[in-house]
């Protein structure tokens, strides 16, 4: 299996293991949901370091712009906490 | 690009309409692996693999036909870019059992070239898979097995997507490559017996760079998926 496909099949399985765990778990919050998807994919893309430049360049566009993400739910949650609401 | 449209389509179903939470995080992970899969597929060479093939075997039937005319058997001596005016290259000796010992300083970037004092000692110096790839590495590779393995790796399960996984191991002037699931194996044609099949020829070029010590392939065999290559690191 070509280290593509391994990637992608990396990513598909623990997105579907996050998300049934969470289920099972009785997880309602779509935020921890998003949150702990995107810290799989991180963790997965950082573990296969050896892609080649171009589409290591590609991918962390997509981490930057999901990490973006992360860190407005992560700033919204910490306001809360702030502000009591 | 079908992923990331059915995500998009289900995900505010799933959270509107069926009101639940999981789905619309299976929508939503159906959407990023989406777009995962389309930026992996744009890094594609633009180049069909058969393409590629085919130059790569017009290159090797060129140097191979050049080595047959010139009755060439000696196995090539891999130099690192310190001693080939920038990038590392191969040496085929002329003369057969010539003393490889005597591979000292900088060798004039020409076809053919002079690396001893006597005069039979000549070699043609060519340009090999291995020695084009160097140019990909981020960094000049340490001088570890680790190091070494790090970098093949790199390069043959990266980059070119030659292999499956790669290791490596030093014992004093001997390196031991095992490359599983390669790609690309060895035939007995006249040019892999002088310059190694491309995965050796990749395997010698890092080792002699990271090293900075010329490097031979001593032996190089393939059985049950893997690819068995042993170089010899030359004083």
């Amino acid at each position: 299996m070509r280290i593509y496909n391994r990637y992608i099949l990396a990513l598909v399985i623990c997105a579907s293991l996050i998300n049934v765990v969470l289920a099972f778990w009785g997880q309602t919050d779509l935020e921890v949901y998003f949150t702990v998807n995107i810290i799989g994919y991180l963790i997965i893309t950082l573990l296969y370091v050896y892609l080649n430049p171009k589409a290591k360049r590609a991918l962390n566009t997509i981490s930057f712009v999901l990490f973006g993400c992360f860190m407005v739910i992560v700033t919204f949650k910490v306001m809360e906490i702030i502000t009591g609401r | 690009m079908a992923l990331i449209v059915a995500g998009v389509i289900f995900a505010p179903v799933a959270y509107f309409i069926v009101d639940s939470t999981p789905l619309t995080a299976i929508g939503i992970s159906a959407i990023i692996v989406g777009f995962t899969c389309v930026a992996l597929a744009n890094t594609r060479p633009a180049i069909s693999p058969e393409a590629c093939q085919l130059i790569l075997k017009t290159g090797m039937e060129n140097t191979g036909a050049l080595l047959e005319e010139l009755g060439l058997r000696n196995k090539a001596i891999y130099l690192p870019s310190e001693m080939r005016e920038g990038r590392p290259q191969a040496l085929i000796p002329l003369v057969e059992e010539n003393d490889i010992q005597k591979v000292r300083g900088k060798i004039p970037g020409r076809l053919i070239v002079r690396y001893g004092a006597n005069p039979g000692d000549m070699a043609i110096a060519v340009t090999t898979p291995g020695s084009i790839n160097i140019d990909m590495l981020e960094s000049q590779p340490e001088p570890t097995s680790d190091g070494i393995e790090a970098a093949i790796t790199y390069i043959l399960t990266g980059a070119l997507d030659l292999a499956n996984s790669v290791s490596v191991s030093m014992t004093d002037s001997i390196i031991n490559v095992e490359v599983s699931g390669a790609r690309l194996h060895y035939e007995d044609i006249w040019y892999y017996r002088c310059l190694g099949s491309p995965v050796a020829s990749i395997a010698a070029a890092i080792s002699c760079e990271a090293l900075n010590k010329p490097v031979r392939i001593k032996e190089e065999e393939f059985s049950k998926g893997k690819s068995r290559i042993v170089l010899e690191v030359l004083p």
